[in-house]
């Protein structure tokens, strides 16, 4: 388990990142979202023992990763949001490079790096340079090589950056597959319905500071307190909307493209009950729905654009 | 042992990063190879024939590792900086000790290959005793082995490959050029402190007085300079202290042999060389946290 408790950083006068808090648990995919200079890079460097926070600290597992980094660091794997490969060696020479530096017996190296390249499916480039590999088969060979030591927490940084959309539905089944497996995945984006995908829990910051976490369908259930129904009637609105502005639930009504967008107050009970009253009084309705929110309009609606 | 021998960075520094390059062009390789080769065998056999001396061979030497050395570790954690490696690297559990080993371990072991190229060099020397010689190969490897820990601390501290080689080479220029030429500045267009300076000294503790007196009055920075060490090694060779031969020995050469000159330089940039391998290994300690 990961417990992240007020974790913050200070640089001078500027507060990168304000007392985060959230936990993770085996099998969690955490997407951290935020717009750039939010704190998220600056977070998952203190999570990765790279950066000393100022204050706060985070545990995995049960080790604090302030106090004994290195007890922390065979326990996660890393793969940076800008990242190089060791030049002037093959793929299985680079993975065997890290099983080596991750001290993993000789005898059980071998078999670890060829699960490893089949898990990202580079098995078939297993001898070749890796400067000759192309950028998307780089990201999976650090996703690869950020997996040897078999780690329980990942720390994924912008791992879909740069790719050609092939390459980034490769990398997300791939982080799909790792949450299934039981691993901890933190991963971090700008393209949210990408992160909409694979994450069961998300998180966003801005400013430095956590604005929201927790599971998807609960952060988009409480930001829905206040529903919009599309009701799109046939024939002229103007009674239908004066009839609307009667209802106690309803906090206001817009027009658009033939619709009306109704800002409703109530609950499930009280859509089910307007919609009866609105046939019952004749009104002939074409369609009635509830606009669904998605992540960009969770990210929207809480953020405000600002950075640290 | 452990940090040297199961040491993966170590391995990829001496082997890993260079063998991609001889496979991808095998010609332009094998042609500087072949041409490099030529010149060696050439410059070894103008060696031997004419009869050169410690001043030609081992300022010959020290040329060589002048331009080589800083290439050796110029890029060690700059690289790592500069191609975003170092983080990856930095949460392995290789511990400080192995990850400075491994890349100064691979700096020294080149420095000492290039040595061993001139070998041939040194022991084909004109009328080279074996102090002069072992004096000459101890003072050509801890130069190197300076110039690579002065490579790797600035390149851990510069981040930047091509400011820390700029910077390495210009403090070569600046150190055994642009000294000799302030001293000489300084002391009236005398080049060095002549041999007078020192000829007083019949004993090892005048020696080592001398090497005080020099650092007092500035000549150090004459006596430090490889190229000028090579020209009294020379020196001795020529005019044998007393214990070579009672005839016809000579008080300058006796002086210089009390200062063990060579060995004492040597012991100098050895020093300064575990000085400054220290401030990378602690850096890569603190900044590293490892």
């Amino acid at each position: 388990m990961l417990d992240v408790q007020g974790l913050r950083k200070e640089y001078g006068e500027l507060v990168a990142v304000r007392d985060i808090r959230f936990q993770l648990h085996p099998g969690d995919v955490f997407g951290f979202i935020g717009p750039n200079g939010a704190g998220k890079t600056t977070t998952i460097k203190m999570l990765a023992t790279l950066l000393e926070p100022t204050a706060g600290t985070a545990t995995l597992n049960g080790i604090d990763i302030v106090r004994h980094p290195e007890e922390v660091r065979p326990l996660l794997g890393y793969m940076p949001d800008f990242f190089g490969l060791y030049e002037g060696i093959t793929v299985t020479e680079y993975l065997e490079f890290f099983a080596a530096a991750y001290r993993i017996p000789k005898a059980q190296r071998a078999a670890i790096i060829d699960n490893v390249l089949e898990l990202t499916d580079l098995t078939v480039k297993k001898d070749a340079y890796v400067e000759t590999l192309s950028r998307g088969m780089q990201q999976r060979l650090c996703l690869a090589k950020s997996l040897v030591h078999d780690p329980i927490l990942l720390l994924l940084d912008e791992p879909a950056s740069g790719l050609d959309p092939r390459a980034r539905i490769e990398i997300k089944e791939l982080i799909r597959e790792l949450g299934a497996m039981g691993k901890i995945v933190l991963v971090s984006s700008h393209i949210l319905p990408e992160l909409a995908d694979f994450c069961n829990k998300i998180g966003i910051i801005e400013k430095g500071e956590l604005l929201v976490w927790g599971a998807v369908d609960e952060i988009v259930a409480q930001l829905q307190a206040n529903r919009v129904l599309e009701i799109r009637p046939l024939g002229e609105p103007d009674a239908l909307i004066q009839r609307l502005e009667r209802e106690s639930h309803v906090r206001g009504v817009e027009t658009r493209n033939g619709s009306l967008y109704v800002h409703f107050a109530g609950g499930l009970e009280e859509q089910a009950d307007l919609l009866t009253a609105l046939i019952r009084d004749g009104f002939r309705i074409a369609t009635f729905r509830e606009e669904s929110l998605d992540l960009e309009d969770v990210f929207m609606q809480i953020t405000k654009g600002e950075v640290s | 042992m452990r940090t040297l021998r199961e040491n993966p960075l170590l391995r990829y520094h001496l082997l890993g990063a260079t063998r991609y390059r001889w496979r991808r062009q095998p010609w332009l390789y094998g042609a500087a190879v072949l041409g490099i080769g030529l010149v060696y065998l050439l410059v070894l056999q103008l060696t031997v024939f004419n009869e050169a001396g410690m001043i030609t061979t081992l300022g010959l030497a020290l040329f060589v590792m002048c331009i080589a050395a800083p290439l050796m570790a110029y890029n060690l954690f700059s690289l790592e900086y500069e191609k975003q490696t170092w983080e990856s690297l930095a949460l392995t559990r290789l511990t400080a000790r192995e990850i400075f080993w491994g890349k100064y371990g691979a700096a020294l072991a080149r420095v000492a290959l290039t040595t061993l190229l001139f070998a041939p060099f040194l022991l084909t020397t004109y009328r080279a005793t074996t102090y002069v010689i072992v004096a000459a190969f101890i003072v050509l490897f801890s130069w190197g082995a300076l110039l690579v820990s002065v490579g790797l601390w600035l390149s851990f501290k510069l981040k930047r490959t091509l400011t820390t080689a700029a910077t390495l080479y210009a403090g070569q220029v600046f150190v055994l050029m642009l000294f000799p030429f302030l001293y000489a500045l300084f002391s009236g267009g005398e080049m060095g402190p002549g041999q007078s300076a020192i000829e007083w000294v019949q004993n090892y503790r005048d020696g080592f007085l001398a090497w005080v007196i020099s650092l007092l009055n500035g000549s150090l920075i004459i006596y430090a300079n490889p190229f000028y060490a090579s020209a009294q090694l020379e020196y001795m060779a020529a005019v044998p202290a007393w214990w070579w031969n009672a005839e016809g020995w000579d008080a300058y050469a006796n002086a210089l042999r009390y200062m063990l000159w060579g060995f004492a330089q040597s012991a100098m940039y050895l020093g300064l060389a575990a000085l400054f391998a220290g401030f990378a290994y602690r850096g890569v300690k603190i900044s590293w946290r490892k």
